[in-house]
């Protein structure tokens, strides 16, 4: 699994993830209320917490997106995507299992009107996009882990079990 | 120098502070249909609606009224509304031939009442009901965003868009215009699953406006009938 560690496929995933979250954030930026309104489709979170949520959510994707790509706190950033695209993931499921069809208005504010078999099909492809990128975060933290410090804590819990 | 496990959580609490420090200041900076309000009350943020499967995107055939129709109400005897589509192409003006007899004079028909009801928010009406309204000067609200709304809109509507940061102002002053609040006022948006103009309609029930109605099919059906428009930023 040595490959996994090349820094040539590193960067890369690096960068690719950096620009998708950038370019992802920077449409909901621009229109917040269209991404409130686009939140609130979800059905998941409190009135009051969703314009804090708008207003705010996009700029983690940003700044995490460019510490990516300027790699300052890769590991800290990556985590953040993380959590966010297992978040992603669970609320588009959640309103796929209850038949809720939603635009994910992941990277598109102003979405052409469709119907409720597209929106449908469209959010199983989303999921299955969020979980191919889970796969480049997993990478990107498995590939910049401390190994020597992994190591010590594993020899240490081995010691004291 | 913060190290060790402490530093991941660190960057974090710093990304975040920033990010929600950049997010005051953009929001801050913006214009003002690109607002948002830091605070802002959304019932049914958590409920989800009943399942409605969405209308596919090509319209479906509609009856289209005569013009002489229009002014008297009962049909004339010759003047049979077509069905047709929506699409230009496929327009057909259907009126009385000059063979055909006039029409004798129809009985005046009485006008619906549209009685006010202060236990629900909204009732949801049809085009029939929407154009009755629109005839007798209703008034008329756009609860869609301001770039939607000068593009086109009913003529004559008025603009109090949801979703944008001065919402809860524009409500106030429509109150303060001192408006009769049991007379019926129509709102609309985009029709389907729409549910803008129901968060307007149920801001001005708060206000005691008890006549709210709520135009399920919105501005795409009113358009596609060919009532009036109006575009730019002006009723």
């Amino acid at each position: 699994m040595k490959w996994l560690r090349h820094p040539w496929l590193t960067i890369r995933v690096q960068i690719a993830l950096g620009a998708i979250f950038v370019a992802a954030a920077i449409p909901k930026i621009l229109d917040p209320p269209n991404f409130a309104h686009m939140i609130y489709n979800y059905r998941l979170v409190p009135g009051e917490l969703l314009n804090p949520l708008a207003l705010i959510l996009p700029w983690i994707e940003l700044l995490c997106g460019l510490a990516l790509i300027v790699n300052l706190w890769k590991r800290t950033a990556a985590m953040i995507v993380g959590v966010l695209l297992v978040v992603f993931i669970v609320a588009v499921g959640i309103n796929f299992a209850r038949d809720n069809a939603i635009d994910c208005g992941c990277f598109t504010q102003n979405p052409v009107s469709k119907s409720y078999d597209q929106l449908m099909n469209e959010m199983k492809w989303v999921i299955w996009r969020d979980v191919g990128m889970l796969l480049l975060v997993a990478q990107l933290l498995y590939a910049t882990a401390d190994r020597h410090e992994l190591r010590r804590r594993w020899d240490d819990r081995r010691r004291y079990d | 120098m913060i190290t060790g496990k402490k530093r991941p959580l660190f960057e974090a609490f710093a990304l975040v502070i920033a990010a929600t420090v950049c997010a005051v200041v953009a929001n801050n900076l913006a214009a003002r249909t690109r607002k948002l309000a830091w605070k802002a009350e959304y019932p049914n943020a958590m409920i989800v609606r009943e399942l409605v499967p969405l209308a596919t995107a090509t319209p479906s055939p509609i009856i289209l009224p005569d013009i002489s129709a229009a002014e008297s109400p009962t049909p004339t005897p010759t003047a049979a509304p077509l069905a047709i589509t929506a699409t230009p192409t496929h327009v057909l003006t259907v009126g009385s031939t000059p063979e055909t007899t006039p029409s004798p004079t129809p009985a005046p028909v009485p006008q619906k009442e549209f009685l006010p009801h202060p236990d629900v928010p909204w009732v949801e009406i049809g085009y029939a009901d929407v154009r009755s309204l629109y005839d007798r000067n209703s008034l008329f609200i756009d609860a869609r965003r301001s770039d939607a709304y000068t593009d086109g809109h009913i003529a004559g509507a008025r603009s109090l868009p949801v979703w944008e940061a001065d919402i809860d102002e524009r409500v106030k002053a429509i109150y303060s215009e001192g408006l009769d609040q049991e007379k019926p006022i129509v709102i609309y948006c985009s029709g389907g699953h729409c549910e803008d103009s129901h968060m307007l309609a149920q801001k001005l029930w708060g206000l005691s406006f008890n006549n709210v109605l709520v135009y399920k099919d919105g501005f795409p059906d009113w358009k596609q009938r060919r009532a009036p428009v109006g575009t730019g930023t002006k009723p």
